[in-house]
Parts: C-alpha cells; structure tokens; sequence
C-alpha cells in the first residue's frame, strides 16, 4: 500500500514539470488564432480574437493563470470545441481502451506461441521462418498494412466493415493492424529472453529431476522469461491507449490520437494539457501495474513495504 | 501455468467484449427524446437501408454552435437542422427561407417579414425575438469566430412577432450575402433562456426539416426528421455524417457500399470508382481560387509589373489542371467567378500563356540574365499545392526565373501569413463563404494589403471604397467588374484556377453537387 502511495505522490512533480513543457512548447510553435479562422479574416478580427482569448498577456501570466485553473482541476476550455478539454479527453478512452486491449491480445495470442516455439527450436528452419516474419512485421508500415486488409478483408472480400466503430466487427481489422506490430516485436523479445532463461541452472535441474519437457518450458521457463515481456506490454498498453494517429486514421476510428494530433495542429493548448495529463496518469498506472505483476510472476522480487 | 495463460486471454476477450457490447459509444451526445431512430441503427450503420442517407466527410463536424466555426463541411450539416432568412439562388440573387419579404428602410436600415407558420423541434413558434437574439449574440460577443462577418450590424429591432428590422453601422449590400451563410441559423431564444447555451449544445434545435440525434466526434452525427418541419414531412428516415479521414478509406467505404455520398474524392481514385459499376463520380466547382500574391513595392523585384506579367505569362495553368487535377479545375483571371455577386464573367475560364512574350518581359525589365525571386508554397492544405508550386518553380525556371521554392507545413505557413512575412512571391487558395465580390477582393484595398502586396491604384482603391457601401446594386456590380479587369492587368494577385469538389456516389444516388458545398439532404434522392 506504500509502495502505492509513494508512486502516486511521485506523479505530481512529474505532471508540473510535463505541463510546464507542454504549456511552453505549444506556445513555441506559434498564434493559434491564425489557425482558427480563415485564410480570407482581416488583421482587425485576428486581434479581436486574439484579444478576447486572452493571448495578448505576457506568457508568464497565460501560464500562471493557466496553472491556477488546474490545479483546481480544470484544464480550461477546447478552442475548437468550446468545451470543457477534460470531458472531450475523457469521451475518448473507452474507444483507446478497448482498440489497445483488443491489439494487446492479438499481439500476445500471435507472440507468446510464436517465441516460446522459435526459442526452443532455435536455429532450426521453423525459427528462422518466426524470426523472419517478426522482422518483416516490425517493417511493415501500420498504414499499409491497415489499407491492404481493408481492401483484402472489406472490399474484396466482404467480411468485416470498412471502417468506423459501434460493434465487435470494426474492432477486428485496426486491433489486427496494431497487434501484428506488437506481436513482432514481443516475439524476439520472449525468444531471447527465452533462451537466457533455458540456459539456466534451475532449468538444467529441472530436467534432470526428469520432468517433461512441456512442464520445464511452460512452467518453469517461461514463468521467469515473462517478466521483461510484461514489462513491454505494460509500456505498449499505455503507448496504445495514447493513441495511434496511424491506425485510427485509416479505420476513422474515434480515438485519442486523432484528438491529440488534430489539438496540436490547431494549437489547442486545453486538449493537449489535458490529454498528456491523462496519458502520463496511464503510463504510471500501468508501470504499477506491471510492477505488482512481477511479485506474481517471482514472488522473490519485493519492494520496500 | 499454461491453464492460467489461457484464462488470462479468455477474461481480457469477454472483457473486451462487454466493453464493447454495453459501451459501444459513451463518447456519444445523446439526445434522449429525438425520434425513434438510434436504437437499433448502429449495428448496421455499415449497410444503410433505402431510406436513410449516410455521406462521409474528410472532417467531422466542428461544433453545434452555429457562431463558432467557419468551416464549410461542418455548415454543411448544420443547413439541415436549421434555417436562414434568406438562401443564395446560385445565380447571385437571393429567395426567402424564413423571411417572406424584404426591403430597405434607408441605407442602414433592412426591413424583414418573417414566415407565422415556423416551429422549432421543441414545438414553440419561431418569432422576431428569435432573430433578435440570433444576430445580436453573433454581432456583440467578440469571442465568436464568426463576429468579424456581423459585427456590422448594430441592432435589431423587433416590430412585430413575424417582423423585424435589422440596423447596420454603414451601409451594407451584402447584408443578405450575410444572412444566407453559416453563422445566420435562426436559433431558439426562448430555449436557450430554459437551458442555457451549453443545455443547448447538448440537445440542439433548430427550425430545419431533421433534428439532432447524436454525435460521437470524430464518428458521426445523426440527424433524424423533424415532421411538423414547415415544407412538409422531410423524405429520409435517418441522416448519417460520418468522418472519415483517410481518401483511400472514405473510398473504399463507397465502393462496399458502406456510404451513399464520399466528399473530396482524389484524382488517384477516380480510375478505381470509373472502373465499377456500382459508383460513380459528380464534381462541381467550388468557391476556391488557387492564387499567387505578390509584393508590388518598388524595392521588390516583383515590384515591376514586367516582371509579374512575364510571371503570369510563364506559368501554363490550363496544363497544370490537366496533369495535376485531370480536369477537374477551371482556368481563372479572377477571384469572383461565376455565381458570386460581382463576378466577372469575361476573366472566366481564361489563362494567358506565353513564354516567350514572359522573356521578352523580362528582358524589357532588365532581367535578360535571369532573376531570384522566393514562392512559398503550403503543402497538404489543398488539393494538390505542393505539386502545383513545384510545377510553376519549373515553369517559372523555363522562362529565366529562378525560384527558391519555401514549402511548409500549414500551422507553420499561416503563421508567417498572419504576420504578412513572405517574400516576392506565395501560394494561397481562399474561399468565399460570402458569396459577394467584397469579401473576394477587399484584400487589396490599400488598409488591407499593407505589408503584404502593398499595391497601390487609386482607380482600383476608389471603385473597391465606393462599392463597400453603395446600395445601387447594379451600379455596385459593375464597380467590382471594373476592379477586377484592373487587378487582372496590375496582378498584385495572380489567379490561377477554381478547384472542384469531386464527389463519390451510388450509382443509384441522385445528387447535384453545389458551388457551396452544401448538402440539403432532401434535394438529393435514391432510386
């Protein structure tokens, strides 16, 4: 429970010195009103604006103010949308959520097998074929592979929609997309950690009390060799849940990418305090997460309670 | 262990599951009491019935707040849900929508008669007070994108309940241009008193044929029929706007049949809508003038008008619409063109190539050895327009003018706009939301330009000032017509071609694209 607490009150120098940077490099980046209104506004209705949100102020007063607002936990109002950011941020997580869970059980259904399979049978043609295609999965750029299934899977042969979200069916193609790039990395990662593990004296002694060769791998190696991996997967859940501009792109797929890179596009400095706000919360649950996960997996590992 | 892992995977999938089945869109706006529809639609939203219309958008909608935006797909939506005064008749006149009549008073003053038969979705009459409060928030809160296009008018007074009169600080012809454009939805004031205006961003009403189901941003918005709607019971049981931002997505959601309308379809993908039977292509042209604005100051090598003639005689535009938009654009010396008040017919569809005449225009202007001018360019932002500058860079190089090309990315680009800082020569395309020729070319007037082409005529200067407030319409037309031949001869601005819109649509989908991008969803029709 210490342990718990100290991390969450570790997250609050963190969150200022991510807002301080935040706050200051979307101001870097320039005016957001000439964003806001058309190619075709007068000088006039861009100072007007400009006036009325309040950018003419000194920057260290923007920020103050700014600092002021959230600290009472209000992150201010969306420029685009006119809106609390919080709420609009908030809209997007069930979709993140639920594409990034979907990704991550593609990733480890494909790369659990796959790289327990070519860590035992290593240097043999079966390896080279699951180590070859990882690669090839890690190169394969997410935007093509989302549009070549779209055309394989929606097109050619109609099986699953296009794109959009609403039903298990839209889930399928953008998890695929997401997890098969997951999975290939996660797969080199189980080989070689793996392998180490195989190496092991524990694991030497395991055979030679004469246990099967299936109960040495499942239970005693991969146990131990799952602890780096979940590591990864922790970090890839929160990456994902952040968003993934690429394949929420392709599928329209309502998430927390597309809401972030459209609010840094428009400078719309609520969205991305609120968003990064949310996102660094996610990293740091899920590193917990990950952490109470390795006292499962070895319960020598302890922290000092 | 191996019992467990797969445990794991089996609880994370009936997780993802449940998440799905009973949270399918918790980032939807709900309105709980409009309609019937929305309950058993969105599991099928990928395989519309025959009475209902799903169109795909690049964007999504912006916001529900009719002052707030001035992006054109997001009005497109809104024109279904609420009404105007006053619409565009195409041809640069104006009918009545929620005004019977009009009149001026005197110069500043505008007398309307509004419809006694008008609900809105909540069944309380639309009256004067409503277009009271409508104009005045959008003309006195400066916070409003959409203030700089009304804060000409000063008051409205109501005279009646179906009568009011609209006071504007200077004359102002283009009022009606004003009224018929985004920003002028008529708005429910004694609603928004109950609920407040967030109240009414949640559940919006309007006096148009469909009223507000839902929106899940970056998803979708959909618009069910309002039946008492004053021209009669609308044809089309739902009304889907989708976001969808990737073409070759928005293209493949046609071709399966999971859209009736696709917006901005690109040349790439016109050969593979051509090519099947189930679709087909509509274009139209569309309010956007590609151009190239130019410093006319003295000190500026393009401050010699040779050199921007030979500019304009050098570039080839009619072979830059054939290569780079296969057609699907109109060659222009104008910025006003067809269907806008003002517009100059004769500058329409007209290009003046001429490389060699360009040659001896530089030479003339002592320029026989060459000169550097620097042409920024944007680069995703249209249609095309990092293309087009490399084409003109090359062009331009042909006839001994070396450009330094400046290509940048929007939010950078409309900074340097903003603050007026580009060198000789860049690329813009604008739009004209008013459809009047004011908008179009009070840019040039010398208060304006400063900074940026600095162009001085005091004929041009004069005519531009007189026509801003002459209420002679005629007269008023040919000030703008006069302008624009000047413009086109001193090319502080050099206009090159008016992008289309191209659309996709189900063979079975009757649908004429609009000059204003707008989709009046029972105009268009499925056999």
């Amino acid at each position: 429970m210490r342990f718990f607490l100290t991390s969450v009150i570790k997250i609050i120098p963190v969150l200022f010195i991510i807002s301080f940077i935040v706050f200051f490099l979307v101001r870097l980046t320039g005016d957001p009103v000439s964003l806001m209104l058309p190619e075709t506004a007068t000088d006039q209705q861009r100072e007007d604006l400009r006036n009325s949100m309040g950018l003419n102020d000194p920057v260290y007063i923007q920020y103050l103010n700014y600092m002021a607002d959230v600290v009472r936990g209000n992150f201010g109002d969306s420029y685009k949308y006119n809106e609390p950011a919080l709420e609009i941020v908030l809209e997007r997580l069930p979709a993140s959520f639920t594409l990034a869970i979907s990704s991550m059980v593609v990733a480890t259904l494909i790369a659990v097998p796959a790289g327990i399979y070519s860590a035992i049978k290593r240097n043999t043609f079966i390896d080279v074929v699951i180590t070859g295609s990882s690669v090839l999965g890690k190169a394969m750029p997410n935007f093509w592979l989302g549009i070549m299934l779209i055309l394989l899977f929606a097109v050619h042969i109609s099986i699953f929609p296009v794109s959009g979200s609403g039903t298990i069916m839209h889930l399928v193609l953008p998890s695929i997309t997401l997890g098969t790039a997951i999975a290939a990395e996660m797969t080199r990662l189980i080989r070689s950690s793996m392998l180490e593990v195989l190496g092991a004296e524990y694991i030497r002694t395991a055979r030679s009390k004469g246990l099967l060769e299936t109960v040495v791998v499942n239970k005693h190696a991969l146990r131990n060799a799952l602890i780096p991996v979940v590591t990864i997967m922790a970090l890839q859940t929160a990456t994902l849940i952040g968003g993934t501009l690429i394949t929420e792109t392709v599928f329209s797929w309502p998430g927390m990418g597309q809401l972030l890179v459209q609010a840094v596009n428009a400078r719309d400095m609520a969205i991305v305090q609120a968003a990064t706000f949310i996102i660094a919360i996610l990293v740091i649950l899920s590193n917990l997460m990950a952490d109470l996960t390795y006292r499962y997996l070895d319960p020598r590992i302890k922290y000092d309670d | 262990m191996k019992f467990r892992m797969s445990w794991l995977v089996l609880s994370l999938l009936v997780f993802i599951f449940a998440l799905v089945a009973c949270n399918p869109d918790s980032s939807e706006i709900e309105d709980p009491d409009a309609g019937s529809s929305g309950d058993d639609g969105e599991a099928q939203q990928e395989e519309p019935d025959d009475n209902e219309l799903v169109i795909a958008n690049g964007a999504d909608m912006v916001t529900l707040d009719i002052h707030d935006h001035n992006n054109t797909s997001t009005e497109a939506i809104h024109v279904n849900m609420f009404n105007y005064l006053v619409r565009t008749d195409g041809e640069g006149g104006f009918v009545g929508d929620l005004a019977e009549d009009w009149e001026t008073v005197d110069d500043t003053t505008w007398h309307f008669t509004l419809r006694d038969d008008v609900q809105f979705h909540n069944g309380e009459d639309f009256t004067a007070e409503d277009v009271k409060y409508t104009l005045e928030r959008v003309a006195n809160d400066d916070s409003l994108l959409e203030y700089g296009n009304y804060n000409q008018i000063v008051e409205v007074n109501v005279l009646g309940d179906h009568e009011v009169e609209i006071v504007t600080e200077n004359p102002e012809p283009a009022l009606l241009n004003r009224l018929s454009r985004l920003g002028s939805g008529m708005l429910p004031s004694e609603y928004i008193d109950e609920v407040g205006f967030e109240g009414f961003l949640e559940d919006p009403i309007g006096t148009g044929p469909y009223q507000f189901d839902e929106w899940v941003r970056d998803d979708r918005v959909v618009l069910v029929p309002f039946n008492d709607y004053f021209e009669g019971e609308p044809q089309w049981d739902k009304v889907t706007f989708r976001a969808i931002p990737e073409d070759s997505t928005r293209v493949s959601e046609l071709l399966t049949d999971g859209v009736d309308i696709a917006t901005n379809i690109p040349p790439e993908d016109w050969e593979r809508i051509e090519g099947e039977e189930s679709v087909k292509l509509a274009d139209s042209p569309s309010q956007r003038v590609m151009m190239l604005i130019l410093r006319t100051a003295e000190e500026e090598v393009t401050g010699d008008p040779k050199v921007r003639e030979a500019i304009e005689l050098a570039i080839d535009s009619e072979a830059i619409v054939d290569s780079l938009y296969e057609g699907a654009a109109t060659t222009t010396r104008t910025r006003v063109t067809p269907g806008n008040t003002g517009a100059n017919e004769d500058l329409y569809g007209e290009s003046q190539y001429d490389p060699d005449r360009a040659r001896e225009l530089l030479d003339e202007a002592g320029y026989g050895d060459g000169v550097e001018i620097t042409f920024s360019s944007p680069s995703g932002r249209y249609l095309k327009d990092r293309e087009t500058a490399e084409l003109i860079q090359a062009m331009l190089g042909e006839v001994g003018i070396t450009v330094d090309l400046d290509i940048r990315e929007w939010s950078s680009y409309v900074e340097t706009y903003g603050e007026k800082g580009f060198d000789e020569m860049f690329m813009i395309a604008y739009g004209n939301s008013m459809f009047d020729a004011a908008l179009a070319l009070d840019r040039l007037t010398q208060e304006q330009n400063e900074g940026e082409t600095d162009y001085i005529n005091e004929e041009v200067e004069e005519l531009l000032l007189e026509a801003e407030s002459n209420m002679d319409p005629e007269e008023r037309i040919e000030q703008y017509q006069k302008a624009q031949e000047l413009i086109a001869e001193d090319r502080p601005q050099i206009y090159l071609y008016q992008i289309d819109s191209v659309y996709g649509l189900q063979e079975n989908v009757d649908f004429e694209p609009r000059l204003d991008e707008m989709f009046y969803v029972d105009d268009i029709s499925k056999n």
